[in-house]
């Protein structure tokens, strides 16, 4: 099965050092790296900070413009990946594996025709 | 029996069909049509394998109707025509009801109808929620199962404590929505108690060498070996030192005995054995008075290691002041107020405890405080009482 792991931003972004926040990142980058390897994820993406993020909303034929996310949420969404695995099981320990110190991963089985 | 085999049956078919809803709605139209048609033809030699075949026959009828589960019907027609006698179907029932991407709620309304084969409407009313809520509940439970692929199988090996530990909590549950609710129909109640004890004794046929499961079956047992002396004939409850000991079910306690000496030989102590041990220890004072408090002293603070949450504190603080007196119980039961401000049964402790000292006008002023923190009509019940009681 296919699912989205949704992965927030945490506050170790904002806090410690650089060097420390680098020693994250490195390591966030291995667990992709390693589970592209394997086939685990098909397709991922670090997202840029959410005050980069412009929202249309759509509404019967009109349309409008906002310079603002989605949703005004403390855990904006850093990134994703799509994974294709047995089960539920399967993918909550592949999420539960993500090397973030702090955060949360939303896991959303994708539509499959 | 139609509950044992009900469970064992929807079991099997979810199995085979991958699909809730459908192998429970088939289970429980043969189990309808049996009822209808045994009391005429008689009871088939083989009723178990008489409800397969027509909860089978049903679900081929129905899958036929709807063409694209052409899949589903190969499946169906290589379905055995009893129903697995082992543990196996089941216990993958009984975790996949208790998943952690369920929530707890969830996690116990499936298990009841799925595994115990209650009734939505059976369910509703034992937790006094309308049966709309539960449909909804259970609905929406069981379309996650298929929708987001949880699986249907036991927990492997480094999942299995709290998986396990999931289950037990449900029970407990389950058990104490009975046992400590005096909402609601007394009768509905007393066979939902009953039922969590079931549910319990199965699993420990299933895994016998888990020392928590047996734990919990000796600790329901305790609790319902006293069930008839907990209220009395107005349902009003009777504390434990008020009760007619001799009302106590000698046979069950004597059963849990033996269960808690058996999780014992493991060598694996856990908090349910903890508890069950401790009612063990109140079961076997003939009175109150005689109740032994070094042991139960030593019990609770084995419990705290375990789980330490601060209404065990509470209940250790009370057996301090069975042996140091209610100024030593009072200091550690103050002590807890942060965490404990907004539970009645923390003022009513502290209420008896500043009763005892002579602190009277302090005392009704916790009992008014426990009053505000509780909606149950028999623990209010008891509060009002003593507040009527007390000298002003």
């Amino acid at each position: 099965m296919k699912y989205v792991l949704m992965l927030t931003r945490g506050a170790w972004q904002d806090d410690g050092t650089e060097a420390e926040r680098g020693e994250i990142h490195g390591g966030i980058m291995k667990w992709f790296e390693s589970h592209w390897a394997g086939g685990t994820i098909i397709e991922a993406n670090e997202l840029q900070p959410p005050d980069t993020a412009t929202t249309v909303v759509l509404d019967r034929g009109s349309s409008t413009i906002v310079d603002r996310p989605l949703l005004e949420a403390k855990e904006a969404i850093g990134g994703y990946a799509v994974v294709d695995v047995a089960d539920l099981d399967a993918a909550l320990s592949l999420a539960r594996s993500f090397p973030m110190p702090d955060g949360k991963v939303e896991v959303r089985p994708v539509v499959e025709r | 029996m139609f509950r044992e085999e009900a469970g064992r049956l929807t079991a099997s078919l979810v199995r085979f069909l991958g699909d809730f809803d459908l192998a429970e709605e088939m289970v429980a139209e043969a189990v309808a049509e049996a009822l209808v048609r045994w009391p005429v033809d008689g009871v088939p030699d083989q009723p178990g394998a008489w409800l397969m075949t027509t909860a089978r026959n049903r679900a081929i009828d129905r899958i036929r109707r709807e063409s694209r589960y052409q899949d589903k019907l190969a499946m169906l027609a290589s379905l055995p025509d009893t129903a697995s006698r082992e543990p196996d179907d089941r216990l993958r029932l009984i975790f996949t009801c208790c998943h952690p991407a369920l929530d707890t709620d969830a996690q116990v309304a499936l298990t009841l109808r799925a595994v115990a084969g209650l009734t939505t409407s059976e369910i509703a009313r034992a937790f006094v929620i309308p049966e709309s809520t539960l449909s909804k509940r259970l609905t929406r439970a069981k379309h996650k199962i298929v929708a987001a692929g949880i699986p249907y199988r036991t927990p492997e090996p480094e999942e299995w404590p709290s998986r396990l530990t999931q289950v037990l909590r449900v029970i407990y549950l389950v058990f104490n929505e009975a046992y400590l609710t005096t909402a609601g129909d007394t009768v509905a109640r007393r066979e939902l108690a009953h039922d969590a004890a079931w549910l319990t004794a199965i699993l420990v046929t299933w895994l016998p060498d888990e020392p928590e499961a047996l734990g919990l079956q000796a600790l329901l047992q305790l609790h319902l070996a006293r069930w008839s002396a907990r209220l009395d004939p107005n349902g009003h409850i009777v504390l434990l030192q008020d009760q007619d000991r001799s009302t106590w079910d000698q046979r069950r306690i004597e059963a849990a005995n033996a269960l808690i000496e058996r999780a014992g030989r493991f060598r694996r102590p856990g908090p349910y054995q903890i508890e069950a041990a401790i009612q063990a220890v109140h079961c076997a004072a003939s009175k109150w008075d005689a109740t032994d408090w070094a042991q139960l002293l030593q019990l609770y603070s084995l419990l705290a290691t375990h789980d330490g949450s601060p209404v065990v504190l509470l209940n250790r603080a009370i057996v301090v002041g069975q042996i140091e007196g209610p100024e030593a119980a009072l200091i550690e039961v103050d002590a807890l107020e942060g965490s404990l401000g907004r539970y009645y049964l923390f003022h009513a402790t502290r209420a008896s405890f500043l009763d005892q000292t002579g602190r009277t006008a302090e005392a009704r002023q916790a009992n008014q405080e426990a009053l505000r923190y509780t909606t149950n009509t028999a623990e209010r019940a008891m509060l009002l009482d003593r507040l009527t009681d007390s000298p002003h």
